[in-house]
C-alpha cells in the first residue's frame, strides 16, 4: 500500500498496460510502448484477446481519441481544447502513459512561465566555475523528452505569455532545440512529441499565434452529450467526494442531481430537453465539473447549516453562483429561463421559487 | 437454346457500383439490358439520353387526381442505372425496366388508402389519403434499403461507399470485371439467410421481375442479357422458381390503374434532394462526396483525397478563413494515418472529416458546419428538355381551375370570395399559393381593408408567361400545394429577422401552407431565442396576434402560435425595463409606437387574469418606476397604467410632479408629457387633477423653454378635434376652475398673460387651417 495521495497513470493502471503490451502484435511507431490501436483500446476500454478487462478512461466519441492517437503517430503535436471539466488533462496523462510509459514529463504553463522553464536553465555554480558547457545546463521536461524520444505534456498552454509560447515553433517545425550560447543544438529523437491542453472558454488568456496554432492538430473534447451518462458521472463523483469530505449523501440526492444536470444541460445547449424551445445561454461554461461542485457545495451547506436537509433551497444558492457570472446579462438569461421554462415544469417548483426569490 | 443471364447487383447511387456495372457491360456486350425500375416507364428511358437532359433528374409518376401521391426515381451521373442506360445507348442495345409498374403501385396505394379509410371510418379522410405524400414507397428497415450499408455498419464503417471501396474492390480483378458481382451475390445470400423472414413487398416485386426477365429473354435467341438490380434482390432473382408459381404469387396484386389515371414524366432534381430517401428507398448521405468519387474514379485514391481537401480549403477561404497549404498537407497526413489506425485500405469521408476538423478548422465545429452544406450537399439542379411529355404543375393547376370553377381568362374579372364557404376558402388558398410561385394571376384588392377577415376581392387575369413560371417551379414539387410549401420553406430558411418571419407566417396561413407554417414557427422560436433587442421582439408580437386571430376565425388550431406569443410577451416584458433606458429621441419614438400597439394587442389576446398579461403589466410598472427610463416611455407607461387603474391617481400625480418639476430639464419634462398625452390628450378635459398639474408646469416654464416646447404641445393637442380643443380651452380659461383656484400664484400672473396670448394666437391659426 502506497502512502502517495495519487499515483501517476502508468503506475495506477500498470496491470492493464502490461496486459495490452503482452498481446499487442500491431506495428509500433518508433519508441512507442504500444501500437496505436492498443492505445485507443486503453483509453476507450474493452477486453484484450485473453480476456483481461480494460477499464474505459474516456467516455465519449471514440473517433476523437482515434484522431488524437493518429496525430501523435505522425510527428504533429496534439492540442486538446475544451471547456473546464472535459477531461483534457486526464486524456493527456493517459495518452502519455500508454504511448511512452511516462506521464510525468509535465510543464504547467502559467503567466509566470518563462523561456528557461521551457528550453533549459543554467546551473550558475557550474557556469561560474567552468564556463558555458552542456554540464552547466539544467534540462527541462521538454529537453529531456526530446533527448529520450518521449512525450512532453504542456498543461494550460494559453496561460503562458505569447512570446514564451512561440519558443515552441522551432521545436515543433524543425524538431530541434538550439543552444546558441554553446553553438550547439539538441535534436529530438524519434518518438518525441507534445501534448498540450488549453481551455477555450476562458477570457483574458493569451491566444495562440496562428503560426503556432498551425503546428498543432486540434481535438476539441466536448461535454457529455448523453444526459443519463452525465447524471451518472456527477452522482459517482459526488458520492466519492462526499465520502472523502465526510459529508453524508442523503437518499434524495440522486433525484436532485438529475434536476441540476437537466438545468445545466438545457442552459448550456441553449434548448430544452424536448428540443421544443430554444434558450439563451449564459456566459458560464456550466460543465460537468461545475455541476459536481454545485452538488458538493450544497451537500456541505445542508450538512452544516440545514440539519442534513438537501432541498432546492440549499442547491439554489450554489446554482446561482454557477450560472450567473455576469451580473447583468446572465441574470436576464436566467430570469427568462425561469419564466419560460421552469415555471411550468412540474417537479421544479422549488427551484423556480427559490431561484426567483434570489434573482 | 436459353440465353445467358448475368445479374449485376448494385448499390443504388454508389459510384463504385456504377463504375463496375459499366465495365461489366463492356465485357459482356449483352443484347439487352434489364434494369430494376417500373416496367411501364420503359418508353421514357430513351429521353434520358436526350441532348438537353442534364442530370440529376428524376422519373416521376403521379396519380392524375392526386398529384400529391407520387413516386420518384432519381438518377444522377453516378447512379449505376444511369451508367447502364448510357452504355446501352452507346452500344445501341434495348433497355427495359422490369419492376412492378407504376400502374400497379398506384392501385396498391389506393387499396391501402381505402383500407385506412375504412378502418378509421371518419368523414374527413381525404387528408389521410393524400397525406401519403411522395414517399409512397413503404418505409422498410435499413437492411432492405441499403444492404451494403448494413454490412458496412457491421464492419464498423459509417459510409457504405467506404466499405465498398475497401472490401469489395480489394480484390480488384481487372481481368474479370464480373468477379466482384459474384462476391456480392455470395454476401447477399448470407445476409438474406441471416435476415430470415421474407418481406411481402419484396416477395411480390421479385416474382414480378423474374416473370419479366423470363418473358424478355424468350424473345432473344443469341448473345446474353444483363440484369441490373439492387444487390438485395440478387439471390431471389437468381433463384429458379417455376413460372406458374410466380404467376400464382402475382395474382394477389391489384388490377392495373387505367393509363389515364396516372402520368409519368421526367422532372429536374437537385443534388441536396438526392440525400433524401425516395424511389429505391436509398438516399445518399453526401451527394457531393459521391460526385467527387465518381469524377476522380480513375485517379489514385491518395490524389483524389488531396483534391477533396484542396476543395475544402478553398471553400473555407471563400468563407473568409485563413487556411494555409501547409495545413492541407497536414490534414492529408492525418487522414492517412487515421485510416491506417482504423485498419482501412483507403481514406474515406469520415477520416477526411476528422482531419479537416483537426487541421483546417482547428477543432471548431461551427467552422465545419458553416461549409458542411455546400461541401456535402451541393447546389446542382438538373434540366429537362422542353419537349418532355407534360408538366405536373400545369396539370395540377388545370385540374384545380376546373374544380374551383376559375377558368383562366385573358380579360380582367373580379371575384368576391367569402372565406367562410369551403369553395371561397379553397379559391383564396389557390390564388395566394400561385402568387407565391411567381404567378400573380389574381390581384388582391383592398387587402388591408377593415371589412373583417372573411372577405377577399380578387381581380383575375391570366398571362401566357405564367405557364413558364410554373415550369420553373417544378424543382420545388409536383403539385401547387407542395411547390408553394417548399418555396416558402426555402424563403423562411433564409430569413433570420424576427419581424419579417412573423409577417411571413401570416402569408403561410392565408395560403394554407402547413409545412411552411410549422417551419416558420420553429424558426421564429429559434430567432426569438437569439433576439436580445426588445424592439424586434415587440414588433413581431402584433403580426403573430393577427395570425392567432385569423386562425381562430377559421377554427384552426394554433396552439403553437399562442404559446409563442406568450413567450415573446414574457421575453419582451423582461427585456423592456432595461431596454427602455437612455434611448435617443428616434429610438424612443419607435418604442413608443411598438409598445402602444403591443399593449392593445395583448390586452385583446389574453384574458384579464392571465399570467402572461401580468408579466406585461409588471414590465410597465418597472418602466414607470425606473428613474433611468427614457422620459417618453416613462410617460407612456404611466398613462397605460393609469388608464387601467393599475396605479392610483396620487401615484401618477406624484410622478408628474417629479417629472415636470423645475429641476428637470424642460426637454425631458416635455418628453414625459408627450409620452403621457400622445393620442390621449382628451384625458386633460376629463381629469381635472391632471389638468391642474399640467397647467402649473406650463405656467412655470420660462419663455424660452416654452417656445421650445410649442411644437410638441401642438403635436399632442392635434389629436383633439375642434370641439374638444374648444372645451379644453374653455376649461383652462374659466376663472372659476378648481385648478386655477388651487394653483393661482401671483408671481406667474404676468407670464401667464403673455403665454395665453401665444396659445390663443396658435389656436386661431389652427382654426384658419381647419
Amino acid at each position: 500500500m502506497t502512502e502517495m495521495l495519487r499515483l501517476p497513470a502508468e503506475q495506477a493502471y500498470q496491470a492493464e498496460l502490461e496486459a495490452l503490451k503482452q498481446e499487442d502484435t500491431g506495428a509500433r511507431p518508433p519508441n512507442w510502448q504500444l501500437s496505436p490501436r492498443a492505445v485507443v483500446t486503453y483509453l476507450m476500454g474493452g477486453k484484450t484477446a485473453s480476456g483481461v478487462e480494460i477499464s474505459a478512461k474516456y467516455f465519449g466519441d471514440a473517433s476523437l481519441i482515434e484522431t488524437a492517437v493518429a496525430t501523435l503517430a505522425t510527428d504533429r503535436a496534439l492540442l486538446l481544447l475544451g471547456v473546464p471539466g472535459t477531461a483534457k488533462s486526464w486524456v493527456s496523462e493517459h495518452l502519455s502513459a500508454a504511448i511512452c510509459g511516462d506521464s510525468t514529463q509535465v510543464i504547467q504553463c502559467t503567466s509566470g512561465t518563462d523561456e528557461n522553464q521551457i528550453r533549459y536553465g543554467w546551473n550558475y555554480a557550474q557556469l561560474l566555475a567552468k564556463g558555458p558547457s552542456l554540464d552547466a545546463l539544467v534540462p527541462t521536461p521538454l529537453y529531456r523528452a526530446m533527448q529520450n524520444g518521449t512525450l512532453c505534456r504542456l498543461e494550460e498552454l494559453t496561460r503562458m505569455g505569447s512570446d514564451v509560447q512561440d519558443t515552441l515553433i522551432t521545436i515543433l517545425s524543425e524538431k530541434m532545440l538550439p543552444i546558441p550560447e554553446l553553438n550547439q543544438a539538441i535534436y529530438a529523437q524519434r518518438g518525441f512529441n507534445l501534448i498540450a491542453t488549453a481551455n477555450n472558454r476562458d477570457k483574458g488568456v493569451n491566444e495562440l499565434s496562428s503560426a503556432l496554432k498551425r503546428r498543432f492538430n486540434v481535438v476539441v473534447l466536448p461535454l457529455p452529450d448523453d444526459r443519463a451518462q452525465e447524471v451518472a458521472i456527477v452522482y459517482q463523483r459526488v458520492q466519492e467526494m462526499g465520502a472523502a469530505l465526510d459529508l453524508p449523501v442523503p437518499a434524495q440526492a440522486a433525484a436532485e442531481i438529475e434536476k441540476v444536470v437537466t438545468i445545466f444541460r438545457e442552459l448550456r445547449a441553449g434548448e430544452t430537453q424536448d428540443a421544443n424551445m430554444r434558450l439563451k445561454t449564459p456566459s458560464a461554461s456550466l460543465s460537468t465539473a461545475e455541476a459536481i461542485s454545485v452538488m458538493v457545495g450544497s451537500l456541505s451547506q445542508a450538512h452544516w447549516f440545514s440539519e442534513g436537509r438537501l432541498s432546492a433551497q440549499e442547491i439554489s444558492h450554489n446554482l446561482i453562483g454557477a450560472i450567473v457570472k455576469d451580473p447583468v446579462q446572465d441574470k436576464a438569461v436566467l430570469a427568462e429561463y425561469l419564466e419560460t421554462v421552469l415555471k411550468k415544469r412540474s417537479g421544479f417548483e422549488g427551484y423556480y421559487r427559490s431561484l426567483h426569490a434570489r434573482l | 437454346m436459353p440465353v445467358d443471364i448475368h445479374y449485376l447487383g448494385i448499390r443504388h447511387h454508389g459510384p463504385g457500383s456504377a463504375r463496375h456495372v459499366y465495365a461489366a457491360l463492356e465485357a459482356l456486350q449483352p443484347e439487352q439490358v434489364l434494369i430494376e425500375g417500373p416496367s411501364d416507364a420503359s418508353d421514357l428511358i430513351s429521353l434520358l439520353m436526350h441532348a438537353h437532359m442534364q442530370v440529376p433528374v428524376a422519373l416521376l409518376s403521379y396519380a392524375v387526381d392526386q398529384p400529391q401521391s407520387s413516386i420518384y426515381y432519381p438518377f444522377t451521373e453516378y447512379s449505376p442505372e444511369y451508367q447502364a442506360i448510357l452504355w446501352a445507348h452507346r452500344a445501341h442495345k434495348p433497355v427495359h425496366f422490369i419492376d412492378i409498374p407504376f400502374a400497379i403501385r398506384f392501385a396498391q396505394h389506393q387499396q391501402e388508402a381505402l383500407a385506412t379509410e375504412e378502418a378509421q371510418e371518419e368523414p374527413a379522410q381525404e387528408e389521410a389519403a393524400t397525406s401519403q405524400e411522395e414517399q409512397s414507397v413503404q418505409p422498410q428497415d435499413s437492411v432492405h434499403q441499403d444492404p451494403l450499408l448494413a454490412l458496412a455498419r457491421l464492419a464498423g464503417y459509417t459510409d457504405g461507399e467506404a466499405w465498398w471501396h475497401d472490401v469489395m474492390e480489394q480484390s480488384q480483378a481487372q481481368q474479370d470485371p464480373l468477379q466482384i458481382f459474384q462476391h456480392l451475390a455470395l454476401a447477399m445470400e448470407a445476409l438474406r439467410e441471416a435476415q430470415g423472414e421474407e418481406d411481402q413487398e419484396d416477395h411480390l416485386r421479385e416474382a414480378y421481375m423474374r416473370v419479366e426477365i423470363q418473358k424478355l429473354s424468350k424473345q432473344q435467341t443469341q448473345g446474353c442479357i444483363a440484369v441490373v438490380c439492387g444487390a438485395w434482390h440478387l439471390p431471389a432473382l437468381k433463384q429458379k422458381v417455376r413460372l406458374t408459381a410466380d404467376k400464382q404469387t402475382l395474382k394477389s396484386l391489384p388490377k392495373k390503374l387505367a393509363a389515364s389515371k396516372y402520368k409519368t414524366t421526367w422532372i429536374p432534381w437537385t443534388s441536396p434532394r438526392l440525400a433524401q430517401a425516395s424511389g429505391y428507398g436509398a438516399g445518399v448521405q453526401a451527394p457531393q462526396w459521391y460526385q467527387h468519387l465518381w469524377q476522380f474514379r480513375e485517379r489514385d485514391p491518395q490524389e483524389s483525397s488531396v483534391i477533396w481537401l484542396v476543395h475544402v480549403a478553398s471553400l473555407l477561404r471563400d468563407a473568409g478563413h485563413f487556411v494555409s497549404s501547409a495545413s492541407v498537407i497536414e490534414a492529408q497526413r492525418l487522414a492517412v494515418s487515421l485510416a491506417a489506425l482504423r485498419g482501412r485500405l483507403h481514406v474515406g469521408l469520415s477520416e477526411l472529416k476528422s482531419a479537416v476538423l483537426a487541421c483546417l478548422c482547428f477543432g471548431d465545429q461551427t467552422l465545419w458546419h458553416s461549409i458542411e452544406e455546400a461541401l456535402l450537399m451541393g447546389d446542382q439542379v438538373g434540366e429537362i428538355p422542353a419537349d418532355a411529355p407534360l408538366v405536373p404543375l400545369l396539370e395540377d393547376l388545370k385540374r384545380l381551375q376546373k374544380t374551383y370553377r376559375l377558368p383562366p381568362q385573358a380579360t380582367t374579372k373580379e371575384y368576391a370570395l367569402d372565406l367562410r364557404t369551403d369553395l371561397g376558402l379553397k379559391r383564396s388558398h389557390l390564388l395566394h399559393r400561385l402568387s407565391l410561385l411567381s404567378v400573380p394571376w389574381g390581384h388582391l384588392l383592398d387587402a388591408q381593408s377593415g371589412r373583417g377577415t372573411f372577405r377577399e376581392v380578387w381581380q383575375l387575369k391570366w398571362q401566357p408567361e405564367y405557364s413558364v413560371h410554373l415550369v420553373e417551379h417544378l424543382v420545388y414539387g409536383t403539385s401547387i400545394e407542395i411547390a408553394a410549401n417548399r418555396k416558402m420553406c426555402a424563403h423562411l430558411q433564409a430569413e433570420s429577422q424576427l419581424t419579417p418571419l412573423a409577417q411571413q407566417l401570416h402569408v403561410c396561413l392565408t395560403a394554407d401552407l402547413q409545412d411552411a407554417l410549422d417551419l416558420g414557427l420553429q424558426k421564429l422560436s429559434e430567432c426569438a431565442t437569439y433576439t436580445h433587442e426588445g424592439l424586434s421582439l415587440l414588433t413581431s408580437i402584433v403580426p403573430l396576434v393577427d395570425v392567432s386571430r385569423y386562425g381562430s376565425a377559421r377554427q384552426l388550431s394554433l396552439a403553437h402560435v399562442d404559446a409563442l406569443i406568450a413567450r415573446l410577451v414574457i421575453q419582451a416584458g423582461l427585456a423592456l425595463p432595461y431596454e427602455s433606458r437612455q434611448l435617443n429621441a428616434q429610438e424612443a419614438e419607435h418604442y413608443r409606437q411598438a409598445i402602444t400597439q403591443v399593449h392593445q394587442a395583448v390586452n385583446l389576446h389574453f384574458a384579464e387574469q392571465d399570467d402572461v398579461l401580468a408579466t406585461w403589466w409588471d414590465a410597465l410598472e418597472q418602466m414607470f418606476a425606473g428613474v433611468q427610463t427614457t422620459p417618453l416611455l416613462r410617460g407612456l407607461s404611466a398613462r397605460l397604467l393609469y388608464q387601467a387603474q393599475h396605479v392610483t391617481e396620487t401615484q401618477v400625480q406624484k410622478s408628474f410632479n417629479q417629472s415636470l418639476s423645475s429641476a428637470i430639464p424642460a426637454s425631458e419634462a416635455a418628453a414625459f408629457f408627450e409620452g403621457f398625452f400622445n393620442q390621449a390628450a382628451d384625458l386633460l378635459i376629463y381629469d381635472q387633477a391632471l389638468a391642474g398639474i399640467v397647467n402649473t408646469w406650463l405656467m412655470q416654464l420660462p419663455e424660452e423653454d416654452f417656445t421650445h416646447c410649442l411644437p410638441l404641445l401642438r403635436r399632442v393637442f392635434s389629436s383633439l378635434d375642434t370641439q374638444e380643443r374648444k372645451s379644453l380651452y374653455e376649461q383652462m380659461t374659466r376663472p372659476a376652475g378648481m385648478q386655477l383656484n388651487t394653483h393661482l400664484s401671483l408671481q406667474y400672473l404676468p407670464l401667464w398673460q403673455q403665454q395665453s396670448q401665444q396659445l390663443h394666437a396658435w389656436l386661431e391659426v389652427e382654426k384658419h387651417h381647419g
